[in-house]
């Protein structure tokens, strides 16, 4: 198959002289649809915001639209799906969208050049009927504005009603929708492929054919080498068509599986049942744009030092599931990755899942991100705890991971052992330093120096108890 | 609020001594919320930006290649490889600019692309056409650029110890410190830093240049100077400034970004364009932008003052050392503004300041809300907070204290007597509505009884002066056309960056003609259209664009003003316009009829305005004058919490008080004072530039440079504007600009933060906490200020 099919703001498209590798942005823009606009074609900043429709529904039967990044999003991924773009987001029949004029009306744009992303994610906010302050934010975070300092955005978003994005056009046909259940393979003119299987066996099978072709989940890390770094993959193995990866369920025993290519946004309402600190801690992962479509999966594939799954899925005792041509096993997250940018993981090893474990009885977990920026930011250090403390008011378990002090995410098993047995007290907080210190290794850069790296590292440790065993107003989130 | 000094009415428009009360209102005039004149098309995609034009056929697009030395001598530029690549035009370099190869904003010296030295990392010594910019940017990566190093100095504490400066110290001296700081009771050393800020305008630098027939070119530039811009295509190429058309729509931000530094990218698609024949655009991606343009200069700021017990000052002697990057660009205006904002509204009995033009192999630092004028308040504020603190007293007594005040306190170090001082009845105003004295108490209480998190709250006024330091720059011209239907086409010097000058002015228009807003439609800046014009800057848009199209419009009304008379058989002087017509008695004539009865009458309908600023006036060798026609005025007050532990922090509530005169649209200047706070607390909280040890910028993409987002606005945010208080000087329609003097409210975030610091120890003496107050910086100053 050589032709991509999607739907465009209503109207069918079909695609063959791309790229693989082309951008949903760019391309948009070639064809004169640029009222989305290219502010970092890095993810980061919203002004190419689009939604899409990949054919789920939501538990009300609408639509799942997601805002997107079109700046790292293929144009080949659109295959199968509905996109719009601010150009086609009313109702086709010249009413603009309720989005549209709530930021016109309320001063929410001063040049504008932002505005159509934002549109774009107030779009996504209406079609929602939950609006409290707090998601509000969290689906805006993804958005920047230089100009108006967002009081007058977010008020337009609090006065959306609830609607669809061209709430009169027909959701997806079963045509469309057996697109997205049958192997694509789209060869561009020039050689590139992109090619997404529908089960593990023809991705395996692919990838042994293909040694150098980039795997690539929700490429919110892989975009930016395409965007940025002008590098060109030869082929794009997509795992966006993989059910077996996309699973998110709940174990018998309370525990918790999510499939490697599942995006983050489809796991948070689970990980708040399973811990609430643990889903707003996943919550400062990217912004919503970045939830909508990176994965777990791809954040361990990066075995990045300053990844932020890491942390908390070593602290939570979880294991990473892996395939590879000797079939599937099991590694623990804190083993997963070796050393800088190195893992466990030979070349045509896979990841599946994750599994988290259920939270062993008394314990407690708490996740800390410490950034510049409260929202997507990457982190200068994490820190993930799983705490129990025993009746006698000792520290019955404790396990503790930290990102952004080492190579790699870190396994604090020093501070660990310092802690286990001793009573859980401020005093003993504070004496963990010298382990947290012994566990850790950190350099300095652009997000920090090592120095504030170590002071920070260790006094999570005092947080944590002020969190379990505290007085008064002990976090800023209490304000 | 009271006021002291007489109040002045608004202007009157109209010549007619006995105004008829017109029936119906036209909507839109001065005063009015008037939404943004392209509201509907930012949100609807139909605003069109410089990279949204369609490419005109043949269209080349332009790559950078640049330095990989902070400093170096370029011995050679091989651009075979990049030559050979399929796509690739050509590739300029120095050799190929026609005439003179500067441009340099204000000092000449500084090469479009270097002929010898390469100055910075980033700095961009060639650059590749292609049919793409994908190609483009492959090829400009085959380019081989050879150098050997130079020494180079990269930061400010190594410059100011070389005295490694651009040019000599700028003085403002008024009376003798010296004396006076050694006779006074009480004396402190101390100082405070502020980083670099990038613009991050979202919209990033771009020009598209076209050849026309003979030597002329037409560049579609986003800049905020368009004029600048003509004048210095036309050296690049050797042609008279007649032979360049400057022009530009809108720009997506700009901030200060794109006054001189729009210069590098239009020249270089310009240069392209002359060499190729073709039209060539030049869209820096983000990366490049950052990494090539210059940023807010940073500043190391050092006082001795001297002071008696109850914290009033009395001599000053102050170091301002700006980093102004590899070259000069505008850092004489942005020292000049940061030292006359030293004081910002504080009277210093003796003082002298001192500006330093440091120079390091970094981008060239430019303009950017405020112009300097933030940094060098920031040093008087850092230095109230140290006297207060050494004192044990509330740094808002001792703030008050201070306060330029009649009759004999009142002189600035630039010899400027301040008048019309608003401050201290703002202040007054603000304690009581922000409950300022109970909640300094409960937060005390608090803090008392909490160790890890921990509140502060400080109070800041903003004294900004309003005219560009250089006298001559204050000019403006506009051109106003009425058609024969009534409609108006409006053109002005000023440049639409979201700012809202465009409906201004419209506004401003409509309001002379009497007619609705949406009969004046303002079109594209240009230099065809009105020439000579100043850049877009120094909050001057409004004011002085705005007085050009009321002067140009009153002219063509007074001359419709003898026709209505005769179409309504009445006198001159009766007649005046409102309601979208002409009235003198009980007789009306539609605003359209008229404009065709004066066509059939062979009046002209078209007319340019001028307008200069009065009363200003500065000597630059003696620092002397009155650089500001007025002063614009604000107070802020600021909680915010910290977490001791970590250094993060969360702005908790700002109150704030602004003074626009008599607005001439409010909707607009609430917009430009959130977004002017929101910007300033992403200056002197998170934004910040880091460079390795090699020069190169770390921080050269929004996933490492972090500007605010919606999270970071404070949940309880109160604006109100200052009522009942027009301007007394005779700017458009009494008010007073907003564009810059918003952005340092945000000094009361940064010191709300030194408040809570302050909360961490015994005090005694003030937080070291420079700018900006990252986790990191927090949470040093807080481990210092333990006990
Ligand atoms: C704006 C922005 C903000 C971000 N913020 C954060 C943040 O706050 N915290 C953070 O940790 N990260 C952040 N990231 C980084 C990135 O989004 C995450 O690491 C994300 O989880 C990557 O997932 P992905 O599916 O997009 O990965 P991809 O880009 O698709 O892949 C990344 C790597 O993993 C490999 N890979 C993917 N899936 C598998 C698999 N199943 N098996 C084996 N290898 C695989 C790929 O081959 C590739 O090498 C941010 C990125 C952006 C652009
Ligand atoms: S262009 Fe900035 S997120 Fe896509
Ligand atoms: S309106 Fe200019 S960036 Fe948002």
């Amino acid at each position: 198959m050589t032709e991509l099919q999607f739907t465009l703001n209503g109207s069918p498209r079909r695609v063959a002289d791309q790229p693989a590798h082309r951008m949903t942005l760019d391309w948009l823009r070639a064809q004169g649809l640029r009222a989305t606009k290219e502010g970092c074609a890095e993810g980061d900043c919203g002004a190419c915001t689009v939604l899409l429709d990949r054919g789920q529904t939501r538990a009300d039967g609408t639509p799942d639209w997601r805002a997107v990044c079109a700046c790292i999003l293929p144009l080949a991924q659109l295959d199968g799906c509905r996109v719009v773009t601010t150009e086609g987001l009313s109702d086709g029949q010249g009413q603009p969208h309720p989005a549209q004029t709530a930021m016109a009306e309320q001063f929410a744009t001063q040049c504008g050049y932002c505005s159509p992303g934002f549109v774009m994610s107030l779009a996504a906010i209406a079609t929602r009927p939950e609006r409290d302050d707090d998601s509000l934010m969290d689906a805006l975070a993804g958005n920047l504005c230089r100009c108006t300092g967002y009081r007058p955005i977010l008020d337009a978003a609090r006065s959306l009603p609830v609607t669809q994005p061209r709430p009169n056009d027909p959701a997806l046909d079963a045509g469309q929708q057996d697109r997205r259940t049958t192997r694509l393979d789209y060869t561009a003119p020039d050689g590139g492929r992109f090619v997404a299987p529908t089960t593990l066996d023809e991705l395996a099978a692919l990838r042994a054919a293909l040694p150098d072709a980039w795997l690539w989940a929700g490429g919110t890390d892989l975009g930016l080498k395409v965007t940025k770094d002008g590098a060109h993959p030869p082929t794009i193995l997509s795992l966006d068509r993989l059910d077996a990866l996309h699973e998110v369920r709940s174990t018998d025993d309370g525990g918790l599986v999510v499939g490697a290519a599942a995006p983050y946004a489809d796991m948070l309402d689970r990980l708040a049942a399973l811990a609430p600190d643990l889903a707003s801690y996943f919550r400062r992962l990217g912004g919503a744009q970045i939830r909508n479509i990176g994965t777990v999966g791809g954040n361990l594939g990066t075995a990045s030092p300053i990844g932020d799954s890491l942390p908390a899925l070593i602290a939570l005792d979880a294991g990473v599931e892996l395939i590879g041509p000797r079939g599937r096993r099991r590694v623990a997250a804190a083993d997963f990755v070796t050393g800088y940018r190195q893992t466990v993981m030979a070349a045509d090893d896979l990841i599946a899942a994750i599994r988290v474990p259920p939270p062993t009885p008394g314990s407690r977990f708490a996740g800390y991100k410490i950034a510049k920026r409260v929202d997507q930011d990457i982190s200068g250090v994490s820190g993930c705890f799983r705490i129990a403390v025993a009746d006698d008011g000792t520290v019955a378990e404790l396990r503790a991971a930290f990102g952004g002090v080492a190579p790699r995410p870190l396994r604090a098993t020093g501070t660990e052992a310092f802690l286990t047995g001793k009573p859980w007290t401020r005093e003993t907080a504070r004496a963990a330093r010298s382990a947290v210190l012994e566990d850790i290794s950190p350099i300095s850069d652009a997000r920090g120096t090592a120095d504030y790296r170590k002071a920070v590292a260790a006094n999570l440790v005092e947080r944590l108890w002020h969190d379990t065993a505290g007085q008064g107003v002990t976090r800023l989130e209490a304000l | 609020m009271t006021r002291r000094g007489p109040v002045f009415a608004p202007d009157d428009n109209a010549a007619a001594p006995a105004r008829a009360r017109p029936t119906a209102r036209h909507k839109g005039g001065v005063s009015e919320t008037a939404p943004h004149d392209s509201a509907l098309r930012h949100v609807d995609g139909g605003a069109k930006y410089i990279d949204d034009m369609s490419e005109p056929a043949g269209c080349l697009h332009l790559a950078l290649v640049t330095s990989e030395w902070a400093h170096a001598r370029i011995t050679g530029i091989d651009t075979a490889k990049a030559l050979a690549l399929d796509g690739v035009a050509t590739v300029i370099a120095a050799g190929d600019i026609p005439g003179e190869n500067d441009m340099a904003p204000v000092m000449p010296g500084e090469p479009l692309l270097p002929p010898e030295v390469a100055e910075y990392v980033g700095h961009p010594v060639a650059a590749v056409a292609a049919a793409d910019f994908e190609t483009a940017r492959q090829a400009a990566k085959l380019v081989e650029v050879h150098g050997e190093p130079l020494q180079p100095v990269l930061d400010l504490d190594d410059a100011i110890a070389r005295e490694h400066y651009l040019l000599a110290p700028i003085v403002f001296q008024r009376g003798d410190p010296g004396p006076a700081l050694s006779e006074a009771p009480r004396r402190l050393q101390g100082g405070t830093r502020v980083g670099c800020q990038d613009h991050f305008y979202l919209e990033t630098q771009v020009a598209l240049a076209v050849p026309q027939e003979d030597d002329e070119m037409v560049v579609y530039s986003g800049t905020q100077h368009p004029t600048e811009v003509q004048h210095i295509v036309a050296h690049l190429l050797a042609v008279p400034h007649a032979a360049v058309q400057v022009e530009v729509r809108r720009m997506g931000g700009a901030f200060g970004g794109k006054e001189s530094q729009a210069s590098l990218v239009a020249g270089l698609a310009a240069v392209a364009a002359a060499k190729t024949g073709r039209p060539v655009k030049l869209r820096l991606d983000r990366d490049s932008d950052m990494l090539v343009t210059g940023k807010r200069h940073a500043f190391k700021l050092d006082w001795d003052v001297g002071f008696d017990d109850d914290g009033r000052i009395l001599a000053v002697d102050m170091q301002l050392a700006g980093q102004c990057g590899w070259s000069v660009d505008l850092s004489p205006g942005v020292l000049s503004r940061a030292l006359s904002h030293a004081d910002n509204a504080y009277y210093y009995p003796h003082v002298r300041l001192t500006g330093l033009f440091c120079k390091t192999n970094t981008q060239s630092n430019t303009a950017f809300r405020g112009f300097g004028g933030p940094q060098g308040m920031l040093a008087a504020e850092a230095m109230l907070d140290a006297i207060a603190r050494s004192l044990g007293k509330d740094p808002l007594e001792v703030r008050r204290l201070n306060l330029y005040a009649a009759p004999d306190r009142l002189l600035t170090p630039y010899h400027q007597t301040v008048e019309h001082f608003r401050i201290p009845e703002m202040i007054d105003q603000l304690v009581a509505s922000s409950d300022y004295a109970r909640r300094r108490a409960e937060i005390d209480r608090f803090n008392a009884g909490n160790d890890v998190i921990k509140r502060g709250l400080a109070l800041a006024p903003v004294k900004f002066g309003i005219s560009f330091n250089k006298p001559e720059m204050n000019q403006a011209g506009a051109l106003v056309n009425v058609y024969t239907d009534g409609s108006v086409a409006l053109n002005h010097g000023g440049t639409e960056m979201g700012q809202g000058v465009f409906v201004k002015v419209a506004q401003v228009v409509a309001e002379v003609f009497g007619i609705d807003l949406t009969a004046v439609r303002a079109t594209a800046t240009t230099t065809a259209k009105v020439p000579n014009t100043s850049p877009t800057a120094a909050s001057s848009g409004s004011d002085l664009n705005g007085m050009a199209a009321k002067q140009a419009a009153e002219t063509i009304r007074e001359r419709m003003r003898a026709v209505a008379a005769e179409q309504l058989e009445a006198d001159a002087r009766a007649v005046t316009f409102a309601g979208n017509q002409a009235v003198a008695g009980n007789k009306t004539i539609g605003f359209g009829e008229l404009a065709q009865a004066c066509h059939q009458a062979r009046v002209s309908l078209s007319s340019t305005g001028y307008y200069r600023t009065p009363k200003i006036h500065f000597d630059r060798e003696t620092n002397r004058g009155r650089p500001f026609y007025y002063y614009a005025h604000g107070v802020a007050v600021s909680e915010v919490a910290i977490d001791t532990l970590t250094g993060e922090w969360k702005p908790l509530r700002t109150d704030i008080l602004h003074d626009v005169g008599s607005s001439l649209n409010p909707g607009v200047d609430r917009g430009q004072i959130e977004g002017g706070f929101i910007q300033g607390l992403g200056w002197l909280t998170m934004e910040e530039c880091v460079w390795d040890a090699e020069g190169r910028l770390l921080t050269h993409a929004p996933s490492t440079y972090k500007i605010p987002t919606a999270r970071d606005v404070p949940r309880d945010l109160r604006i109100e504007l200052l009522q009942n208080a027009p301007n007394e000087e005779a700017t458009a329609f009494r008010s007073k600009a907003v564009g810059e003097p918003p952005l340092m409210l945000a000094n009361s975030v940064w010191l709300a933060l030194r408040d809570a610091v302050h909360a961490c120890g015994p005090g005694g003496r003030a937080a070291a906490l420079d700018a900006p107050a990252t986790p990191e910086k927090i949470l040093r100053a807080v481990e210092a200020m333990r006990p």
